[in-house]
């Protein structure tokens, strides 16, 4: 470390601390405090995704595809599902599946798609994941090129297609990122559905970057689709409310859609990323209806008045405000857009001061995620990159078709660092990357993150800490809520400081993560209290609780900690 | 007069005079310059700006339109699974925008817009928006093909019409802006110009002030030099006129007072001869005979103090070996006087001005220093001839110096004779007067 870099290091560390609550001080002044591990390999998980690219440049081959972290058979260990495409009619070269590892609760997983009636070929994109039936395991919805699919989980390890008796069936789209949520609060989730464009391959625009050889087409090249509501009526049986809940835009072209309760009046709102067009923030009304206010909140242009090429979303609390900022990864050249609440139902885009901005000019970020990888108590930001166009690089010398994976530390201040340089494992070797969750699949109490890549492996990176930070997971299930308590916000109080997190589906982009929400304490040992604001309006409150451990929430029902996470 | 012919030559009014217009000039500049920036501020804002916002505005309409074309082109898909009912959302949404942004637009177009086109503009969105709500109630009804029908045959041509007119005064916005640039263009050249123009007679004012300046200062220095000349041969007409009569006065003493009591003495000393012996007759008469003798010593004293026959007939040195004890004994003061160097013999006149010289420093000792002691040097050199005089009394006052008739006489009788008179203090008190020479001025021989 030469002299300079001393004197920047110390006052950067002097200005964290300085703009930090004291209780993270420990941690935040010593190195990452963590580091990722590939455990890919060792854990099992040999996925590999199959675009279909067969050189005919089909739009969606370049897109997919998603994963998820889901307890599929409530066992209480994280499990990891994997969408997978397929080879295009009449370009048959193989078989490929969706692909569903059970954790075997050793650090392993076991591939049991075929015992859980999963290995259907389908042209999947995107993952949803939600108990709709609330019968206590976890459903499975894939959007697909063509006809999404719904599964139901039938508690016995297996999976029923239930497409067809959901009423789900006969819609046809270029579906992409989908996600459960309970809009009305009836205490059943229902499911929305991002499009993307109107494609078929019959359709298929010729694009060309030289003139002469086919490329993938950007989305101007299509018309856009809107995108889906359907109201989940109790029965097993789905009611499409897109035209009457005003959702309903057909110039839309979304890849990525987020829950957040951005106006904080306890009824989830979404937000959906647009490629190249304005990003929507759909408002709910509390009346089954949703009103777009992306405009009016500033969510729906760049600060340059742009519409950018919206690819994830994903909504959290980054700041400790207890208001959700949102991240939404762009084109290469446009940057990740962060978004800070500044005032009621307003929000800033502080992507260039914070740092994020420059970090990612030069990447196409597609999977993202707010986490707290160090468990310090502020939510880092994790994004999967990776562009469309293998021969970018013949246009574009400094961006390249694989990128690395970017991990921004939140340093406190509204300040990020891109470390993924520094948490090991070749994290930030370049990839094609598009899905990315999180989830504690080996129950350490910290996040692990999952990512896949278009037409090539998938990662699993095992989150280790060496600081021995503390943290606190609380796992919830709703009985007047929704089973899964998606929507049900979680605040934590120590030392006079807040946390808050949201029991949320969908997010990233085509992924899920997992629904139980953890809380980094950094050296804290114990939090004062922490409120529940479930997704039914019930309130309930439960103090002195220890670190180390995950609670078990239950609706009404109280409160109980696993030994260990 | 002499007042008014010093006035004349001041440049003080020619400078007042100068300040003035340049003051003037800077003055009528910056008013020009913000009348021209004020011009340019209120083209800015009330025009281009005003446009550019307004064309802003416009092209916000233009994009509502657009994408009702899109919208209506969805519609018209027979493909699509929902009812031309679920656009409504959508239709709203650029219903609330559109509105918005007609509401601005038509409060910064301003007078750029003819009454007419304000009447067309607004009537024509109205129209389409009615025919929407018609289309849209059709649908309702459930009657698909007919509201289709309607897109068809009714909207896609207002919305086209529509998109027509905005795209007019999108046009018109960029010719007003054209226009204004021009204009912009034109005040900016003038602007320039006076620029120019003003930091040329800045240039030729500051040049014909320097000039000016200039010449004054060498008016005044002429004639300073011509005053110091004046009153350097002045000083000199006078120190002549001085010698010349001390001289006369002198001579008259010496010759002719000095032969009558010489004559007087001899007289009475041979009339005393034939006076009886220890007659009372001859005591008078001795006595008679000492008061003239006595009296002829002082007239012969005070010839001598008046102008040193000796140093005619003797030369400077043997003047101040005269002299020196002389003064001492006259006034008290203990005078060490030393001669260095090989001597050449001076010339008289210029022996006197050094005589002189030396004189009136030994009276400044005597008179205002308060010491006992005074050192006389005479330093013969090759080339020049020193004498200096000091004393370790109370030194003078710069004062007092710069008043003292004495010291510029010293510094005049320094001059005529081509040498430097210096006076300094001494560092532990007293002065020292050094009378430098050279010797090619002074030397007898023309060395």
């Amino acid at each position: 470390m030469n002299r300079r870099d001393f004197l920047f290091r110390t006052l950067a560390a002097g200005l964290t601390t300085a703009a930090a609550p004291p209780w993270i001080f420990a941690n935040r002044t010593a190195t990452l405090g963590f580091r990722l591990t590939d455990v890919t390999s060792a854990a099992g998980v040999q996925f590999r995704h199959n675009s279909g690219a067969y050189g005919g440049k089909l739009l969606p081959e370049t897109l997919g595809a998603g994963c998820a972290f889901l307890d599929y058979d409530s066992d209480g260990w994280q499990d990891i599902l994997f969408v997978n495409g397929m080879d295009w009619p009449g370009h048959k070269r193989q078989r490929s599946t969706l692909r569903l590892y059970r954790n075997n609760r050793n650090g392993t997983f076991t591939d049991v798609t075929r015992n859980a009636g999963l290995d259907v070929e389908i042209y999947g994109m995107g993952v949803a994941v939600g108990d709709y039936n609330n019968d206590g395991f976890p459903d499975i919805f894939i959007t697909c090129v063509g006809q999404s699919r719904l599964f139901r989980n039938t508690g016995r390890g297996a999976f029923v297609d239930a497409t067809r008796s959901s009423g789900l069936f006969g819609r046809q789209g270029f579906s992409t990122s989908a996600l459960w949520f309970d809009y009305d609060r009836d205490g059943l989730l229902d499911l929305f559905i991002c499009n993307y464009v109107r494609w078929s391959p019959q359709h298929d625009v010729f694009c060309s970057t030289d003139g002469s050889h086919k490329s993938y087409c950007t989305p101007e090249a299509y018309r856009g689709d809107t995108c889906w509501l359907f109201h989940n009526r109790g029965n097993g049986t789905f009611e499409d409310v897109t035209a009457t809940s005003g959702i309903f835009d057909s110039s839309s072209k979304s890849l990525g859609v987020a829950m957040l309760d951005y106006d904080q009046d306890g009824w989830p709102d979404l937000l959906v990323a647009n490629d190249t067009q304005p990003n929507k923030l759909y408002r709910n009304l509390k009346n089954g209806k949703f009103k777009d206010v992306a405009v009016e909140a500033g969510l729906a242009f760049s600060t340059e008045g742009k519409a950018r090429a919206g690819m994830g979303v994903d909504a959290g609390d980054f700041d400790g405000s207890g208001k959700p900022g949102v991240a939404i990864t762009n084109f290469d050249n446009e940057m990740i857009g962060l978004y800070r609440a500044t005032a009621p139902g307003v929000f800033d885009d502080v992507s260039i001061p914070s740092g994020i901005g420059a970090a990612s000019r030069n990447s196409l970020g597609f999977g993202c995620s707010f986490l707290d990888a160090d468990l310090d108590g502020f939510l880092d930001l994790a994004v999967a990159n990776g562009h469309i166009d293998e021969t970018v690089r013949n246009i574009r010398g400094n961006v390249g078709y694989a990128q690395p994976p970017q991990l921004f530390m939140n340093l406190g201040g509204g300040k990020f660092r891109d470390v993924a340089g520094q948490v090991g494992a070749g994290f930030e070797s370049p990839k094609v990357g598009r899905g990315l969750a999180c989830g504690d699949f080996d129950r350490d109490g910290d996040l692990d993150i999952l990512m896949t890549t278009n037409n090539g492996p998938a990662y699993l990176y095992r989150n280790d800490q060496t600081a021995n930070s503390r943290s606190i997971r609380f796992h919830l299930k709703g009985t007047q809520s929704n089973r899964d308590a998606i929507g049900s916000a979680v605040q934590i109080f120590h030392q006079g400081q807040r946390q808050s997190r949201i029991v949320r589906g969908g997010s990233s982009y085509l992924s899920q993560s997992e629904l139980p929400v953890t809380f980094g304490l950094g050296g804290l040992e114990k939090i004062d209290r922490v409120v529940i604001d479930w997704s039914s309006g019930r309130t309930e409150e439960y103090k002195d609780l220890r670190a180390g451990k995950t609670y078990n929430c239950v609706e009404t029902k109280g409160i109980d900690a696993r030994p260990g996470f | 007069m002499q007042n008014a012919a010093s006035s004349d030559r001041s440049p003080t009014n020619g400078l007042l005079l100068g300040l003035v217009i340049t003051l003037a000039a800077v003055l009528a500049y910056s008013s020009y310059i913000t009348v021209q920036l004020a011009g340019l501020r209120r083209l800015q804002s009330e025009m281009v700006d005003r446009n550019r916002k307004d064309s802003l505005q416009l092209l916000r309409v233009q994009n509502d339109l657009n994408s009702i074309a899109l919208a209506m082109r969805d519609m018209l898909d027979t493909t699509e699974s929902y009812p031309l009912t679920a656009w409504t959302a959508q239709f709203e949404r650029i219903h609330q925008d559109l509105d918005a942004g007609l509401k601005l637009e038509e409060s910064l177009a301003g007078a750029n817009r003819t009454p007419e086109q304000r009447l067309f503009l607004s009537q024509a969105v109205a129209q389409f928006w009615d025919a929407v709500n018609r289309m849209f109630g059709v649908a309702q009804n459930g009657k698909e093909a007919e509201a289709r029908e309607q897109i068809r045959l009714s909207l896609q041509a207002r919305q086209q019409a529509l998109s027509t007119a905005v795209s007019r005064l999108l046009v018109e916005n960029n010719e007003g802006e054209e226009q204004a640039a021009a204009r912009i263009a034109q005040i900016y050249d003038g602007v320039q110009r006076q620029l120019y123009i003003f930091l040329a007679a800045m240039l030729i004012a500051i040049v014909l002030t320097s000039l000016y300046l200039i010449r004054s200062n060498r008016q005044i220095f002429a004639r300073l030099a011509e005053l110091s000349e004046q009153r350097s041969d002045l000083a000199q007409k006078l120190i002549s006129t001085q010698e010349s009569t001390l001289r006369h006065i002198s001579r008259e003493l010496h010759d002719e007072f000095g032969q009558v009591l010489t004559a007087i003495g001899s007289m009475l000393g041979r009339a005393g001869k034939h006076a009886p012996e220890g007659s009372s007759l001859g005591e008078d008469l001795k006595e008679v005979q000492e008061v003239a003798q006595s009296t002829l010593n002082n007239i012969r004293t005070l010839s001598q103090a008046l102008h040193p026959v000796l140093l005619e007939e003797a030369g400077l040195e043997s003047t101040l070996d005269w002299y020196i004890p002389t003064v001492g004994r006259q006034t008290g003061l203990a005078l060490h006087y030393e001669k260095t160097g090989q001597s050449f013999p001076v010339e008289t006149s210029a022996g006197v001005h050094i005589y002189r010289v030396l004189q009136e420093a030994l009276n400044n000792v005597s008179r205002h220093s308060g010491a006992r002691d005074a050192w006389i040097w005479l330093r013969y050199s090759p080339d020049s001839l020193e004498l200096e005089v000091e004393d370790h009394g109370t030194g003078f006052v710069p004062e007092k110096l710069q008043r003292g008739i004495g010291l510029v006489a010293m510094r005049e009788r320094a001059e005529l004779i081509g040498g430097t008179l210096t006076i300094s203090p001494w560092p532990q008190g007293g002065t020292k007067i050094l009378l430098q020479i050279p010797r090619v001025k002074v030397d007898a021989n023309g060395a």
